[in-house]
């Protein structure tokens, strides 16, 4: 176990109260799945470009590992739903329908978003290892209908530091409900990835406001470089 | 049903009977001299323009008959309902239940915690306090919307990135039909203003559709045509 902190980050050092102890503090990875980031996936068939939800990969890779070195907790998340779409809202499926990429119809990667296709998988690169939480969920904030909450305050979590795709969307979403619940947040601006570059950038400026309204923001190598064993 | 074909990034439909006008922490403590949001250090004069636009929906949704639900961010007294991350952060001039000229900051009951006078609830609107930057979170809204049969919101309030967008995030995830009304929304921050208003409506409205007041007055009627919901 080590100690995570000051962590140089804007607008202030992370976290508030000067360090985080590794056992107190989890690793998110949001929605790595091919369905956001690889060839064929939801984001691929929508025409948007998957460099840009790719771009985190290697860092959160290399994050990952210093995590599972440290054993902080880490926990993964999957935007999707049941096979008879009995958890999908309908004015959610519609919407994904208008723009070609209905949820639950037939893809490159199988059914789009949907619980057990290839596609809703998460990607090799950072995939799960055996033990590890994966928290299924069908919006995109991880706290709404999901046990994410009762698994962190079982474990003792106070901080969060979050890695993911979409920066704007499931990531923005996710530290939002954090936030409001009262986890101290960290966001790392080399670790997420947006559909939209400008929305990138916005969401993590967003963060920084108010004093850091929702939080902070750092890269990993803030996070290794703050870390003592 | 009701149609607004200027909306974007597709034409909004709604029922009337399904539908409420959500007015979002139109409280003294963000909109005015000596509250919060100018303890941070913002120009409060920013998301005034929001309260005319906003007064005339507000009396164009109740002569309608729309169901109307106001929340304010606040906590008790004894901050026990303040998480320590959100009141030790940051370097503000007044923190949350400091004293300030309108009361303590941020505090349920205090005069600057209360809706300003242009957007005074009427007896019998809900009024939802909200510990966090969501009205869902930890609060009963989703409850009173389900019990009324509720399904799509026209969201209104302060500020657009923070709490309206925690807000329709939370709601889009349950399944509501947010409609942003974008002169009836303000943020401290133009950039912001835009850009928010811009992911609401980004990916083929991936948190639901951006209109503006004007094109929901248009399609209202000027007399109840439900009983309000019991």
């Amino acid at each position: 176990m080590g100690r995570i902190g000051p962590v140089t980050a804007a607008p202030y050092p992370w976290p508030y109260d000067g360090a985080a102890d590794t056992a107190h503090t989890a690793l998110l990875c949001i929605d790595w799945q091919t369905d956001f980031c690889g060839p064929g996936g939801y984001v691929d068939a929508m025409g948007y470009d998957i460099g840009l939800t790719r771009a985190g990969l290697p860092a959160t890779a290399r994050l990952l590992a210093h995590a599972r070195a440290l054993g902080m907790l880490v926990v993964h998340t999957r935007e999707g739903h049941d096979p008879d779409l009995s958890d999908l809202p309908a004015n959610k499926r519609w919407r994904s329908a208008q723009i070609g990429a209905e949820i639950g119809a037939p893809g490159p990667c199988g059914r789009i978003l949907v619980k057990g296709e290839p596609g809703w998988e998460i990607v090799p690169e950072v995939a799960p290892a055996p033990g590890e939480v994966i928290i299924d969920k069908p919006g995109k904030g991880a706290f709404y209908a999901t046990n994410l909450d009762l698994v962190l305050r079982t474990r003792g979590i106070t901080h969060l530091i979050l890695t993911g795709i979409t920066t704007d969307v499931c990531v923005h979403t996710t530290m939002r409900e954090a936030n409001d619940r009262g986890y101290e947040c960290l966001i790392l601006a080399d670790c997420t990835g947006a559909t939209d570059k400008g929305n990138h950038d916005a969401a993590l400026h967003m963060v920084t406001m108010q004093g850091g309204v929702f939080g902070c923001v750092a890269t990993s190598d803030d996070v290794i470089a703050a870390t003592t064993q | 049903m009701l149609t607004i074909a200027a909306a974007r990034p597709a034409a909004y439909s709604f029922d009337l009977s399904t539908t409420a006008l959500l007015v979002i922490d139109m409280q003294r403590d963000f909109l005015e001299p000596g509250g919060f949001g100018a303890s941070l250090g913002n120009d409060v004069e920013q998301l005034r323009r929001t309260i005319t636009p906003l007064a005339a929906l507000l009396a164009g949704a109740r002569a309608a008959g729309l169901t109307v639900v106001h929340t304010r961010e606040g906590h008790l007294p004894d901050l026990s309902d303040c998480p320590p991350a959100k009141l030790h952060r940051g370097a503000p001039s007044l923190r949350i239940g400091d004293a300030g000229p309108n009361g303590r900051i941020l505090i349920r009951g205090e005069y600057g915690h209360d809706i300003v006078d242009e957007l005074a609830p009427l007896p019998g609107e809900p009024v939802i306090d909200k510990p966090g930057k969501g009205a869902f979170y930890a609060t009963g809204l989703d409850a009173l919307l389900t019990e009324r049969n509720i399904h799509s919101l026209l969201v209104t309030g302060v500020t657009t990135e923070v709490c309206v967008h925690t807000t329709v995030r939370e709601a889009n995830d349950r399944g509501y039909e947010c409609l942003v009304l974008a002169d009836c929304v303000g943020s401290y921050f133009p950039e912001f203003q835009r850009v928010g208003l811009d992911m609401i409506a980004a990916q083929g409205g991936i948190f639901g559709w951006v209109a503006e007041s004007t094109d929901v007055l248009a399609v209202l009627p000027s007399t109840p045509v439900l009983q309000p919901s019991s």
